[in-house]
């Protein structure tokens, strides 16, 4: 469903450009939890953002559910983001003056989810993530695993068909970093398909494919 | 599942909540802001105010004096060597006669009005005094003056003829005299050793804004008591006629009529005096230049504290835009569209403008009302003067968040996500 096919991206700094993705061709099928690693700056989070249909590649094709990505519009880009991918970051990238219960809303708002519907389902999926009791609180008076958990059933909320996460336990100690991969675990047995960035190999070790970013080149890795 | 209105009142809410919020967070900016809003605002309804009501109000006060009328006097020239000249109205019963039977055909009619020089006296009805203006005049003076029966009748030609002791009076004799009574009309009233039975009762009449722009304060014709002139003549032993009032036969005549009297006038007194000929014309000039000016202060007013306003809030929302430039990226990263952000921003900047709008409203609307009971005219903004002060704060919240909005909207979601 995911379909790159020889997809370049550089950025130009200081007038000097340098390439991050050089003829990337990629495929990930529905359903599949992909782990993508690689030394910092190697352009993982770039892919991701690819995928996530944040970003458009310079050359090169993206298909995605048989759409192309690569020719869309912002806007269009703007509803694939809305209905198809939920986002998960490593800073977690709630907003500071909302409840945790507006936060999750915030995606039905510019789907247009009538008020009534909007507040039962993020609730619920709030529910599903384990924090039911935290509804009015505002991201500064919950811990990290708990603003992740926020962010994860906001990225669930509008039920994409996938989940882009940019090391969601970067920020967390160890312990919190499982809990949460008990979550992307059961996103995936939903059928959910994920693709997550991260550096720890325990973590990766929750998906059930590797891909390694280095030098603008992805390669298949091994599960370890 | 989905309604298009669901929107606005998430989106609606949000902008507010972030308006206050603006609010709280930049006080002294934002203060400046809605308080040069308001400010103009206050100005667009002082000029609604005046461009509506005031005008409307004054025009019709002017109005209520005839449009059509005119009155002919002789200058006084106490100094003119001549005595002959010295003395005299320069106006008398035959050059009245003379317009009666037509010899100015833009003149519809006129009538006289003979009083004294001293025409401030005193009238007594039982043990109750007032002072009165006493004045002959004919029975079309009514018109002429567009005074208005309250009660009773006017002269009737043999009233004039007989030179019968009857008396229209205005509304404030009726009050001094006759307070308990509803109606003074078959009453009757004392002056010197004459007595009067009140044939008619004059309506009130308005003089608050002539008075203002300087018309004299003798003339207030709510003290007005009239009896048939050709009887005044009779206490007065003279057969002088003081003014000439009279009233042409359209508006656009007056002129005409007025200067065709002058020339009946001259010719009957070989040239021997200078008149003078007032119409409600030039007092509609006065009033329309002090309305203009008064309006073109108000607009430069208006203009200024409104771009003043606008300009605060354009700053407040550009900061706000890259103060919050992460927040974008993550409404972004969700799913908001272009439109979704351009209409936060605007909804927020059109906040914090109506705020403004609505202080200068009610201060406005407060200046008004004392300002009403002040001079007693009422000079409530009308609900058009109002929408219109609202739309126009409005409209510079719209133009002043529009750049901003548009910046926030067009942000990358990736650059936008980077920023701290
Ligand atoms: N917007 C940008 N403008 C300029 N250069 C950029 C931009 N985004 C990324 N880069 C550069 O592209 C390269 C890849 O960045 P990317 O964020 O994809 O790396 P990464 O693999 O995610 O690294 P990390 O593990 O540290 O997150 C880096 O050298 C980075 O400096
Ligand atoms: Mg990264």
């Amino acid at each position: 469903m995911i379909q790159l096919r020889r997809v370049s991206k550089s950025y130009t700094a200081f007038a000097h450009a340098s390439v991050v993705l050089r003829d990337v061709t990629l495929d990930i099928p529905t359903g599949q939890f992909v782990a993508i690693m690689g030394p910092s700056g190697s352009g993982k989070s770039t892919l991701l953002n690819l995928i996530g249909c944040l970003d458009t590649p310079d050359s090169g094709t993206y298909e995605l559910f048989g759409q192309h990505v690569d020719q869309m519009s912002e806007d269009q880009l703007s509803m694939i983001r809305l209905r198809r991918i939920g986002f998960v970051f490593q800073s977690f990238n709630l907003i500071p003056r909302y409840t945790a219960l507006h936060n999750v809303e915030l995606p039905m708002i510019y789907a247009r989810v009538d008020p009534a519907a909007r507040t039962r389902r993020a609730q619920r999926a709030l529910e599903l993530v384990g924090l039911s009791q935290k509804l009015a609180h505002k991201p500064s008076q919950l811990s990290g695993g708990q603003q992740q958990r926020i962010a994860i059933a906001r990225a669930l909320v509008n039920d994409p068909a996938i989940i882009v996460a940019d090391e969601p336990t970067g920020s967390l100690d160890s312990t919190t970093g499982h809990e949460i991969m008990h979550l992307f675990r059961r996103m995936h047995a939903a059928g959910k398909t994920i693709v997550m960035v991260t550096h720890e190999a325990d973590i990766a070790a929750y998906a059930q494919r590797i891909l390694y970013v280095k030098d603008g080149r992805v390669s298949e890795g091994v599960l370890r | 599942m989905t309604t298009g209105a669901s929107i606005s009142v998430g989106l609606v809410r949000d902008a507010f909540a972030q308006a206050l919020f603006a609010l709280r967070e930049n006080k002294t900016r934002t203060a400046l802001s809605v308080l040069g809003i308001a400010v103009g605002i206050v100005a667009v309804i002082i000029l609604g105010v005046v461009t509506k009501g005031v005008r409307e109000k004054v025009f019709a006060e002017i109005e209520s004096y005839g449009l059509q009328s005119f009155w002919i006097y002789r200058n006084q020239n106490v100094a003119d060597p001549n005595a002959d000249v010295r003395r005299g109205s320069g106006i008398d019963n035959d050059d009245l006669e003379a317009i009666r039977l037509g010899c100015c055909p833009a003149v519809k009619h006129v009538s006289p009005r003979v009083y004294f020089t001293e025409w401030n006296v005193l009238a007594r009805a039982g043990n109750r005094f007032t002072r009165i203006l006493l004045e002959g005049v004919d029975a079309p003076f009514l018109e002429i003056s567009k005074d208005e029966l309250d009660d009773g009748r006017n002269f009737r030609p043999t009233d004039i003829e007989q030179r019968r002791p009857v008396a229209i009076v205005g509304s404030n004799v009726q009050k001094q005299l006759f307070p308990e009574r509803s109606s003074a009309v078959g009453q009757s009233f004392r002056y010197e050793d004459m007595k009067f039975t009140i044939i008619g009762v004059l309506k009130e009449k308005n003089r608050e804004f002539l008075k203002s722009i300087g018309a004299a304060e003798t003339y207030n014709i709510n003290d007005h008591v009239m009896i048939p002139y050709t009887l005044h003549q009779q206490m007065l032993a003279s057969k002088d006629v003081h003014t000439m009032a009279g009233e042409a036969v359209d508006k656009a005549s007056i002129q005409t009529a007025a200067e065709q009297v002058v020339d009946l006038l001259n010719r009957h007194h070989f040239g021997r005096y200078q008149y003078t000929t007032e119409t409600m014309e030039a007092w509609s000039a006065t009033a329309d230049r002090i309305l203009t000016n008064i309006s073109l202060v108000g607009v430069i007013a208006a203009s200024i504290s409104l771009l003043v306003g606008g300009i605060g809030i354009m700053n407040i929302m550009t900061t706000s835009v890259v103060e919050r430039t992460r927040e974008i990226g993550i409404r972004k990263a969700i799913g908001a569209q272009k439109h979704d952000i351009l209409t936060q921003f605007l909804m927020e900047s059109v906040f914090i403008s109506t705020i403004g709008g609505i202080i200068g409203l009610v201060v406005g609307m407060a200046l008004a009302y004392g300002l009403t009971v002040w001079s007693k005219l009422d000079v409530m903004p009308s609900f058009l003067v109002i929408s219109i002060a609202l739309l126009v704060s409005m409209g510079v919240g719209v133009a002043s968040g529009y750049y901003p909005a548009r910046r926030a909207a067009s942000l990358q979601p990736v650059q936008a996500l980077r920023h701290d």
